[in-house]
């Protein structure tokens, strides 16, 4: 409803609509059932491409835990910046808008014509990426389901995560998101919603407590694998919240989220894999951080430049177009980190394609990821 | 004179071709204008042109990276419409040579030969056999 395949033309940013309100305000996220409502985004500053995470088959013994994630926050101008443009998908990618009814889900958008005619550059907004902070992080790509040596039938999910305080991990199967980041779980059975408290640390494996898992062979495969149409009921939601858990009570699942009670959420499916087993494959991640719901995003191209200190022999970090600089500069919407600030400044006065995809250009955010502001 | 401002991309560029050139392709940059390589391109192994040694000349414009490299009267759509800043001497250098791989008479440069290529396959392969043998043999 609020998207349309027109208002993504570039031309939409022939004048700056007010950047400054932009950066320095974030609205609180409207009744995700609204499709009017804006989402924000947040970039992982540590999201590795997809091709250099290599699965981790040593499963039990993680790797040396990374230093805990920073997020950038990115707050979208309107519903015209929609994200399903991504034409060089990652292996997996977070694709949508929150809750939009519209069915839009896993259209793409028509191919670029080569022969289209070339127009004045437009105006892209140019700004920077703004910091917050998230005390609990789920690395998504741990999160595993796995048998429960006591208990055959139920299946337990396990994960790994970073906690920068003590909080709680909450696992629903068939949550509903409501307002302001609430979920409740779909069918009223106990089993369905487990809470179990963690103690801060980077790192940790989590594993649901034996005896507390749910039998997936009692639903569909079909009703585990994919989300509601709406995407506001997903299979498998895990809650890791950044405070200690309150009493828990289902009427407390139906009220809003406190602002106060900052938690990242993982939204997922769950397939089977070729050997039968359950596996769980995240569809996307949300912040609520000081009362404010973001969606998390990947930036494709971030990981290598934030690993350590610049080094000027590794094309990797530097810039594609300068080759000199580091790169600090994303596009929007394909999201492709590839610039310096001042090659991005240089471009967009000469073309609107992002030089990895060519694909047009509506924003470019300038991210500075080395330089730790305490 | 023209290598004295010469943009730290282009000197890394070239740098990075010396040291560690893509194999079957070398570039060096002549000495009175660094802007200006010569380009060796062995012919593909599997292909009519192997064997052959394929000489190019290839030209940095003022713009570049922002513009193309200039290289002669090749049909390749990252030359011109598609090109981008994030592609590279090296880049270009290896999509030629997969163009030796997998000519494309849908878009060709010359009509007569596209023409003979799509009535006449084996003709054409065997015509561009010679050819590498008689005109791109190194000598």
């Amino acid at each position: 409803m609020g998207i349309s395949l027109s208002r993504r033309r570039p031309n939409n940013h022939h004048h700056p609509q007010n950047p400054s309100s932009q950066l320095s305000s974030s609205y609180p996220t409207d009744q995700p059932s609204s499709s009017s409502s804006t989402p924000n985004y947040v970039f992982a500053a540590n999201a590795p491409y997809s091709y250099s995470h290599p699965p981790q088959n040593s499963y039990p013994h993680p790797p040396a835990p990374p230093l805990p994630p920073q997020y950038y926050q990115y707050n979208t101008c309107g519903v015209g910046m929609n994200n399903r443009l991504n034409f060089y998908p990652p292996s997996y990618y977070y694709g949508s808008q929150n809750n939009n009814n519209n069915g839009w889900h896993g259209i793409r958008p028509p191919p670029m014509v080569s022969q289209t005619p070339v127009v004045p550059v437009p105006y892209v907004d140019h700004q920077m990426a703004k910091k917050i902070r998230n005390d609990v992080n789920v690395h998504k790509d741990t999160i595993k389901i796995e048998a429960d040596e006591e208990n055959m039938e139920g299946l337990l999910v396990s994960l790994t995560l970073d906690a920068l305080v003590d909080g709680s991990i909450t696992i629903i199967y068939f949550a509903k998101e409501g307002v302001d980041c609430s979920f409740t779980p779909l069918y009223p059975d106990a089993r369905m919603l487990v809470r179990v408290p963690f103690q801060k640390g980077l790192g940790q494996k989590f594993r649901q407590p034996s005896g507390t898992g749910v039998d997936l062979g009692f639903f569909e495969l079909d009703d585990l694998s994919k989300p509601s149409p709406g995407e506001d009921v997903f299979p498998l939601v895990i809650l890791a919240e950044a405070c200690l858990p309150l009493p828990l009570s289902d009427e407390q699942f139906d009220h809003p989220r406190p602002a106060t009670s900052n938690a990242q959420i993982t939204q997922a499916i769950i397939e089977k894999n070729s050997a039968g087993a359950f596996q769980a494959k995240v569809i996307k991640q949300i912040l609520w951080v000081d009362g404010v719901r973001y969606e998390l995003r990947e930036i494709y191209g971030i990981g290598k430049s934030s690993e350590t200190s610049f080094d000027d022999s590794d094309p990797g970090k530097e810039c594609v177009i300068c080759m000199s600089e580091p790169k600090d500069t994303a596009v929007l919407p394909c999201r492709h980190m590839c610039m310096c600030s001042e090659c991005a400044k240089e471009l967009r006065l000469q073309t609107n394609k992002c030089p990895i995809c060519r694909q047009p250009i509506e924003e470019l955010i300038e991210i500075r990821v080395n330089k730790v502001d305490q | 004179m023209a290598n004295s401002n010469l943009p730290r991309r282009i000197i890394k560029e070239t740098q990075r071709l010396l040291s560690e050139p893509a194999p079957g392709i070398s570039a060096s940059p002549s000495e009175e204008n660094m802007r200006y390589f010569n380009v060796m391109i062995l012919g593909p192994s599997q292909s009519p042109y192997e064997g052959g040694v394929f000489k190019l000349e290839l030209f940095l414009p003022e713009e570049y990276p922002m513009a193309a490299p200039k290289l002669g009267r090749i049909c390749l759509d990252i030359l011109k419409d598609k090109w981008s800043p994030a592609l590279q001497i090296r880049t270009v250098l290896l999509s030629i040579q997969a163009l030796l791989s997998a000519p494309n008479p849908d878009d060709p440069l010359s009509e007569n030969i596209a023409k003979h290529w799509k009535a006449n396959e084996t003709e054409a392969v065997e015509t561009a056999k010679e050819w590498t043998h008689l005109y791109a043999s190194g000598e």
